[in-house]
């Protein structure tokens, strides 16, 4: 087991981390921005080092920053949390370079499953079924249209780099085409320095669905089950489920099962999450692997028991696994709310400001993970991800009426948060009965779907 | 800041049942507002209030009040890190919590071996004399609402060297060259107390994975003592070099 690791991330998962290392009995150094100073990770670390000014790019994104700091407060580990260095291969090359472990899947690993179009053909190879997609990146204009040809429209377009449904688009038309494509490299370029894109076919009323896995260097794995990720605002995850409702429980059976047989055999390591797509007709198809660990992941550590953050810093440590498939026990149904400075009056533009007051909710299966404290000053830098709420119950039903609950016990005062848009979740009939899609709330747009709340 | 936020709250309350009833138009004049304080005003309060010999200073610009004051006995906020603790791996940072330009006396006389030792620690006894010293104002500002934020914006994105955006002690920040960068400790030079310097001088450098990164004067002074041991891990922002600025010098 490492001896010290450096947090090289902040808010909520910067003091997730920093739970779990406390839990594994290592020691932590929350590395922070300016910003961050007042943050509560780093009151609660036992150390802390700044690592440089409020602009990411000069701190949470700084590779030489974050090493550095690791260095001098004589870290063997880095642990990237998710957003910021999460994903990059060469970060994670560097890292190992100056002796340390990165907290993840090791570098080869990662360079592997970097590349997302690269990563569907080698699990495709495996059995994983792929959405029809473009044939390698978008040459030009002309590739494009005969690409978009082939598949058939409507078509999305996404960026190789990046993730977390920035920077793509779908177009229903080969005149609206030309244009998103230029306004899709420009926002690939400036958000991941890299604007390859592809062409995937859109799947109209399609779910997200993903399945958590585990697996260690010796080759173990396992898998934990999947989460229902479909409630989405413009391709941002706000609510995530487990069990999906989507499925039957065979058929959630064979997709898991076929997800951890796939990575498995194409060599991955550490937590991943495979995401798909599934179509009305409960048809699965893989589109890309997330190589850390992810906000969403309290939902299976409700159902399973299992630490995911321990288990990812452990299988980085060289142990193995330590458990089987069959000591996975999937009990119950979680959801959790993405708790975000956002106003859903405008537009969800996101905000900073004081806490004023905060209060989390409790009882049974309630589960709260978040930063704040009154008194704290979210910083406008930054994502704007307040916190987690996730609910537990022995069912469905359960799970909904002890969200409602809390989120109504929830207090955030001083800044506007986006609690309004799941307390209209709670209220809707297609999220009640687990038919949910997609563009539940895209399609009337999230206005008018608050109003349609409001008015029940 | 309380009376601010109260203010804030009420008409929040009188205009809706919810935050974002008020409406756009006062939004904006609240940004405009916000943005022509942190350009203009608060940058031009703490110059002012530098070379007064006044505790406090308040200017009332439309639904805006900005208020300046020296806490009581400047040297109490003077260390930057709210959150600081002892740390085995910031060996640099325990004497941030003490008063301003009074380093200790055992890491003085590791840093300032030979015949400047008495005069810069009897430079920095003056210094820190207390809240009237001009030399060392230790502001804070206080109100409107929301800290530091207008000081925060005009901060972000300059060079790596500065007092930093949430830091309120800005000008009491110009008299201490900082650290540029993560890493190791090298002083230079001119880090050597007496030197007379100019502003944008290397006074030394951080050593980041073998990338050095220049520590430079913030102000033309006279160096009256390094903080930090050569070759001590120093993170982003900490204070390394202590200078007495120019002008003071020169009105005394």
């Amino acid at each position: 087991m490492f001896r010290k690791i450096l947090i090289a991330n902040r808010g909520e998962i910067a003091l997730r981390i920093l739970r779990a290392c406390r839990t594994l009995g290592v020691e932590a150094v929350v590395a922070y921005s300016e910003a961050d100073r007042d943050s509560l990770p780093v009151q609660l670390a036992d150390e802390a080092i700044c690592i440089g000014p409020a602009d990411a790019r000069r701190s949470y994104l700084s590779a030489p920053a974050v090493i550095s700091a690791a260095i001098v407060t004589g870290c063997d580990a880095v642990h990237p949390g998710y957003g910021f260095l999460s994903e990059d291969e060469t970060f994670a090359e560097v890292v190992g370079a100056h002796d340390l472990t990165f907290i993840g899947p090791p570098p080869p690993v990662l360079d592997r499953f970097a590349s997302k179009e690269g990563t569907r053909r080698l699990l495709g190879g495996y059995g994983l079924p792929t959405i029809p997609g473009s044939d390698g990146m978008l040459r030009d204009d002309e590739h494009a249209l005969a690409e978009a040809a082939r598949i058939g429209y409507p078509v999305l377009i996404k960026p190789s780099a990046g993730g977390g449904g920035k920077g793509m688009r779908m177009v229903r038309t080969p005149r609206e085409l030309d244009s998103a494509i230029k306004v899709c490299r420009s926002e690939a370029r400036s958000a991941f320095g890299d604007d390859s894109l592809y062409l995937e076919k859109w799947l109209e009323d399609n779910r997200h669905v993903e399945v958590q896995v585990a697996v260690d260097r010796y080759g173990q794995g396992v898998h934990l089950g999947e989460r229902d990720c479909s409630v989405q605002r413009r391709h941002q995850k706000i609510l995530e489920e487990a069990p999906t409702p989507a499925l039957s429980p065979a058929a959630r059976a064979d997709l898991c099962e076929r997800a951890i047989r796939a990575v498995v055999a194409a060599g991955y390591e550490n937590v991943g999450t495979l995401e798909f797509l599934v179509d009305g007709a409960g048809d699965f198809y893989f589109i890309e692997i997330n190589c850390r660990i992810q906000v969403e992941h309290p939902v299976t550590e409700m159902l399973t028991g299992i630490d995911l953050v321990a288990t990812q810093i452990r299988i980085a440590a060289g142990e193995p696994l330590g458990f089987s498939q069959a000591d996975v026990q999937l009990r119950g149904h979680a959801i959790e709310f993405r708790i975000n400075a956002e106003d859903p009056a405008h537009e969800f533009r996101p905000g900073a400001g004081i806490v004023e007051s905060f209060h989390a909710p409790g009882g049974p299966g309630i589960r709260m993970d978040s930063h704040l404290y009154p008194g704290y000053e979210v910083p406008p830098y930054y994502d704007s991800l307040l916190g987690k709420l996730i609910a537990w119950g022995p069912d469905r039903a359960t799970a909904i009426a002890r969200g409602r609950s809390a989120l109504d016990e929830l207090v955030v005062d001083g800044i506007t948060t986006n609690v309004e848009i799941h307390k209209a979740l709670l209220t809707n009939p297609t999220f009640l009965d687990g038919r949910m899609t997609t563009n539940l709330l895209d399609r009337i747009g999230s206005a008018a779907f608050l109003a349609a709340a409001a008015r029940t | 800041m309380p009376d601010d936020r109260d203010a804030r709250r009420a008409d929040r309350d009188a205009a809706g049942p919810g935050p974002d009833a008020r409406d756009a138009a006062a939004r904006a004049a609240d940004h405009a507002g916000i943005d022509r304080l942190a350009a203009t005003l608060v940058p031009a309060l703490i110059a002012k209030l530098g070379t007064l010999n006044v505790g406090e200073l308040e200017v009332h610009e439309g639904d805006w009040r900005v208020r300046l004051r020296r806490p009581a006995g400047a040297s109490a906020t003077y260390g930057r890190r709210v959150t600081d603790r002892p740390s085995r791996t910031h060996p640099g940072h325990e004497q941030h919590g003490h008063a301003p330009g009074t380093p200790e006396p055992h890491r003085s006389s590791r840093a300032l071996p030979g015949p400047g030792h008495g005069a810069s620690a009897s430079a920095a006894a003056s210094n820190g004399s207390g809240p009237a010293g001009a030399t060392s104002p230790g502001l804070a500002p206080v109100g409107p609402g929301r800290g530091g934020e207008p000081v925060t914006s005009s901060g972000v994105g300059e060079g790596g060297h500065g007092p930093g955006p949430s830091d309120p002690n800005a000008d009491a920040a110009a008299q201490i060259a900082t650290s540029p960068a993560v890493g190791v400790f090298q002083p230079g030079p001119k880090s050597v107390a007496g030197t007379r310097v100019r502003a944008g001088d290397r006074l030394g450098v951080v050593d980041m994975l073998g990338v050095p990164q220049e520590v430079v004067a913030p102000v033309d002074g006279i160096v009256v003592g390094v903080i930090v041991d050569a070759g001590t891990a120093v993170e982003y922002g900490q204070e390394l070099v202590h200078l007495q600025p120019a002008v003071a010098t020169e009105g005394r």
